[in-house]
């Protein structure tokens, strides 16, 4: 089994991946993007991940963990594997503020499209990727609200873990949003601003 | 609701068929299906749009629509999942095909094949993609379905199995197409893997459609085979007869292919009847014809769909089946007419918003034709993708972008950057093209502008000329035009010497999508290198040699020629013959075969009272095109001036009878017939001339005076008399305004 946390970026799938780390799931991460102050607790990525679309087997490392996989790079998963899904799903104005705030940070300039343009565009791809998750039969998805998680983080991470099928410690994982909670309320807030 | 006049219709596509081919083959009796087709049915030729692009044109057959309503505008579009680009998918068609019409009206209907027709739709039937036959593997490695090549799912298995690979195509296949494929040397000349890729995806094609046939229930089914398209373009310079600088050994190897695909055709058209039954209507069309003869061109312009060159404006179609005429032609259908004419055929209405009409000439007798708004608001299942799968490239492109910049999604290579900014490119230029062919230049010229500024190939100032001249400034144009002739574009940078010398036959194979060209392999052949990196889907070499093919190339993608053409049009029309001339005979000098080339000349000469010269230059058209409405009416206007009548009646009536809508067709019948003495018969077509030009003032001074013999209506004469003198009236006005504005 493979546990593929996604979403869009900013959605909220490194707190995931966080939270399953903390669980006592083994994660896929080579820590090569350091924490920053877009992302202070780390990324939880794989930098070999950014290349599934050209290389789909390489997933296959991923056996028995949890990778990170983007929205958009989900596309890319060869059959033959058995999947989790755990999509993260913030509301999109939330997430392309962040994107903005995080772009600036990077200094690589701003979206391509105008705020509205960019936000339908996000909107198009999301049905987009849910369109296929729907055509996917051998993906199972769970859906996680990333507002839900900061509301009532224990009751998303026992949900979390039944999803997964494994004995994870669930107040591990909800102690990662606790912690999390003060920053990432902080983080919309600014987003938002 | 009309009553359905088709059981069953079974549509069939042919991609480049062309009757310069099919017609010398079923006169000899090698095509005995298509003749006995069009023996017991109605043929004619089929107009293409521009551009002369498959993808798009196929979509227009399917959904009656020209390509800024279908959404499809190119081989090529985005791909956000791997930063590149991929051939354009079913999910960027923005309409209803046929097929999505008939499932959602209850009908059991298959498609097989279909251009852009990945991944496959969720019909009410069955629904095979054009990447179902790709080989993506050598014979002896797996060779899956991609996903999404078959809907439904569960039939996914058996379709596989109906697949043929090119690695199975044997010795006793090839043998009667080529009976000296033993002399070829394999390791130097690829044409025979490229033969086998070709047959084999075909046969595919062919299997999965007589499988449907033979066991599944069926009121519609369209089947796609693109092999003649393929072994055209890769085999068309080896056909008889021998162009110049083909080499006697490879022609006598290769001279057949072109014929024996048409051959191959024609059984297994033998097979479909068979198992489609009497009571079925057959449709057979074509998108495109291909230059078979003189007009082959020697080389291709080295840019995106260069090949494009090669197609002819005429393809075909063929109907038969109950209530159809039969053996008869039919005139002055297009292909979106394809579309129109199916939905009346099963009793539905055609959609205000298509583009195409009914062929209402093909029935024995009129059918009603009823029509709504569109069918696009017609709610109900369709068997479309659901609208969430469906994503505007240039949003999905944005998205891709946005999230590389976040540093979550590996940056596209050079090449896949450079891939998408070419497919978006051109998307935006075949839009702009579609918007120039239906005489929508408005819209066309904010796409072409914003092209310009990026980039200044020359072709795309041409159409930005083009279009400036619809728009009826002149100046502008001409500003581009002048610019284009003083500095020529550079010609494009000669192949590498070994392409260019390249003596390959079947080097100029489609590329297949998703850079797959099959790998096919016979006799442990490897496909040529290199042609999943281009930027074109399209990849062509001659086998003129080196040198020669060169300046073929370089004057293939010159603009001079073009801007000639269009100077001298506009120097006509602005009364100034001279230049005209002068522009015209340099075009024709540079390149003879431009489209229009020889009517504008012809036109220029008769206007200049040089008779014989326009008679020379309109026999020169029909040579290019023998179905040209226009050239058949200049030599009317030819044998007028001469004053051979019986001639240009004759010319005239074949002129109206490709194209009806012609009022200078009718009013040159009108004259020859008034002259012949028939002056009934001319009033008809006086009045027929005046109706579809009602500014026409000769016609109306004709009716005037024919009207004013005796056992003629005086009122009526009276009445177009005083038209022909207001109309007189207006022109002098007119011609007043725009000097004092100048």
């Amino acid at each position: 089994m493979i546990v593929i946390v996604s979403g869009v970026p900013r959605s909220g799938t490194s707190l995931a991946m966080q939270m399953l780390d903390a669980g006592g799931l083994p994660v896929l991460s080579d820590g090569l993007r350091a924490a920053d102050t877009d992302n202070p607790r780390g990324y939880y990525e794989w930098e070999r991940t950014k290349g599934l679309a050209q290389q789909p087997n390489i997933i296959a490392e991923a056996e028995g963990r949890a990778v990170k996989v983007i929205s958009s790079l989900l596309l890319a998963l060869p059959q033959g594997h058995d999947y989790r899904v755990i999509l993260m799903l913030r509301p999109l104005d939330e997430v392309l503020a962040s994107q903005t705030v995080m772009l600036r940070n990077r200094g690589t300039g701003g979206p391509p499209l105008a705020p509205a343009a960019m936000l339908a565009a996000l909107q198009a791809h999301l049905a987009q990727v849910n369109a296929w998750l729907r055509g996917r039969l051998d993906l199972a998805v769970f859906r996680m609200s990333f507002h839900d998680l900061l509301a009532d983080p224990p009751g998303q991470a026992e949900r979390m873990t039944r999803f997964v099928g494994l004995p994870l410690d669930v107040e591990a994982m909800a102690r990662q949003v606790d912690a999390s909670l003060h920053h990432q309320r902080s983080r919309a807030v600014e987003d938002r601003a | 609701m009309p009553q359905p006049l088709a059981k069953k219709v079974l549509l069939i596509g042919w991609d480049a068929a062309d009757w310069k081919v099919a017609a010398p083959l079923m006169d000899q009796g090698l095509m005995p299906t298509l003749d006995d087709l069009v023996s017991h049915g109605v043929m004619g030729s089929l107009a293409t749009l521009r551009p002369i692009l498959s993808p798009m044109l196929w979509n227009s057959i399917a959904t009656g629509m020209r390509a800024d309503k279908h959404g499809i505008h190119g081989f090529m579009e985005p791909d956000t999942h791997t930063g590149g680009v991929r051939p354009v998918t079913s999910t960027s068609r923005k309409v209803k095909a046929i097929w999505n019409i008939l499932t959602q009206k209850g009908y059991k209907t298959h498609v097989l094949g279909w251009f852009a027709g990945h991944p496959a739709e969720p019909v009410n039937g069955i629904s095979v993609s054009d990447l179902y036959p790709y080989a993506q593997a050598p014979l002896d490695k797996p060779w899956p379905l991609p996903p999404g090549a078959v809907y439904p799912e569960s039939l996914r298995d058996t379709f596989a199995e109906l697949r043929m690979h090119p690695g199975e195509v044997t010795e006793a296949a090839i043998l009667p197409w080529i009976p000296k494929a033993a002399e070829i040397d394999q390791e130097k000349d690829k044409g025979l893997a490229s033969f086998a890729k070709i047959l084999a995806e075909n046969l595919s094609i062919h299997n999965a459609a007589t499988w449907i046939l033979s066991i599944q229930p069926w009121d519609f089914m369209a089947v796609y085979y693109n092999g003649i398209d393929h072994f055209c373009h890769g085999f068309m310079h080896l056909h008889p007869p021998r162009m110049e600088g083909i080499p006697e050994d490879k022609f006598e190897i290769y001279k057949d292919v072109v014929n024996n695909a048409y051959r191959f055709h024609d059984m297994c058209l033998r097979t479909l009847l068979q198992l489609a039954g009497p009571e079925a209507t057959v449709i057979l069309v074509s998108d495109h014809g291909f230059h078979s003869d003189h007009l082959r061109p020697r080389g291709i312009p080295n840019e995106p769909a260069g090949p494009a060159v090669q197609h002819r404006q005429f393809g075909l179609i063929a109907m038969r089946g109950p209530n159809i005429k039969g053996d008869e032609r039919i005139y002055g259908a297009t292909l979106l007419d394809v579309s129109p004419t199916i939905l009346t055929l099963f009793g539905l209405p055609v959609g205000e918003d298509m583009d195409g009409r009914v062929l209402v000439q093909a029935f024995n007798e009129a059918p009603e034709v009823t029509r709504i708004p569109s069918w696009e608001q017609v709610p109900g299942e369709c068997g479309m993708h659901p609208a969430d799968l469906r994503m505007d490239p240039a949003a999905a492109q944005a998205v891709l972008q946005q999230f590389v910049a976040l540093g979550y999604i590996q940056p596209p290579n050079e090449n896949q950057q450079k891939a998408v900014e070419v497919a978006v490119r051109e998307a935006k230029y075949n839009l702009a093209r579609v918007y120039l062919d239906s005489r929508r230049p408005r819209q066309a010229l904010p796409l072409l502008e914003e092209i310009v500024k990026g980039s200044d190939e020359a072709r795309f100032r041409q159409h930005l000329a083009q279009c400036h001249y619809m728009l009826g400034q002149r100046a502008e144009a001409k500003r581009i035009l002048e610019d284009l002739i003083a500095n020529p574009p550079k010609p494009p940078k000669p192949p590498e010497p070994a392409a260019a010398e390249d003596q390959t036959a079947g080097a100029a194979v489609v590329k297949p999508p998703h850079g797959q060209d099959g790998r096919a392999t016979w006799h442990g052949l490897p496909a040529r290198e290199g042609d999943e990196d281009s930027a074109s889907p399209v990849r062509t070499v001659t086998e003129a040699p080196a040198r020669q093919a060169q300046a073929e190339i370089a004057r293939a993608a010159s603009a001079t020629p073009w801007a000639e053409w269009l100077m001298g049009v506009i120097h006509f029309e602005e009364g100034n013959t001279d230049e005209a001339l002068a522009c015209l005979l340099r075009a024709e000098q540079a390149d003879p075969r431009l489209p229009n080339l020889h009517l504008r000349i012809g036109e220029t000469y008769l206007r200049r009272r040089q008779v014989d010269d326009a008679e020379r230059a309109f026999r020169r058209a029909l040579e290019i095109d023998g179905d040209s409405a226009e050239a058949h009416l200049g030599l009317a206007q030819v044998h007028l001036r001469q004053r051979q009548d019986q001639d240009a009646a004759e010319e005239s009536l074949i002129a109206v009878g490709l194209q009806h809508f012609l009022p200078l067709g009718h009013y040159s019948l009108g004259v020859a017939l008034a002259r012949l003495g028939h002056p009934h018969r001319a009033t008809v077509a006086f009045e027929t001339a005046v109706s579809m030009l009602p500014g026409l003032v000769n016609g109306h001074r004709w009716l005037a005076a024919l009207q004013a013999r005796p056992g003629g209506d005086l009122e009526k004469a009276d009445a177009h008399r005083k038209l022909a003198a207001e109309l007189m009236k207006r022109r002098r006005e007119q011609v007043k305004a725009v000097a004092s504005a100048k």
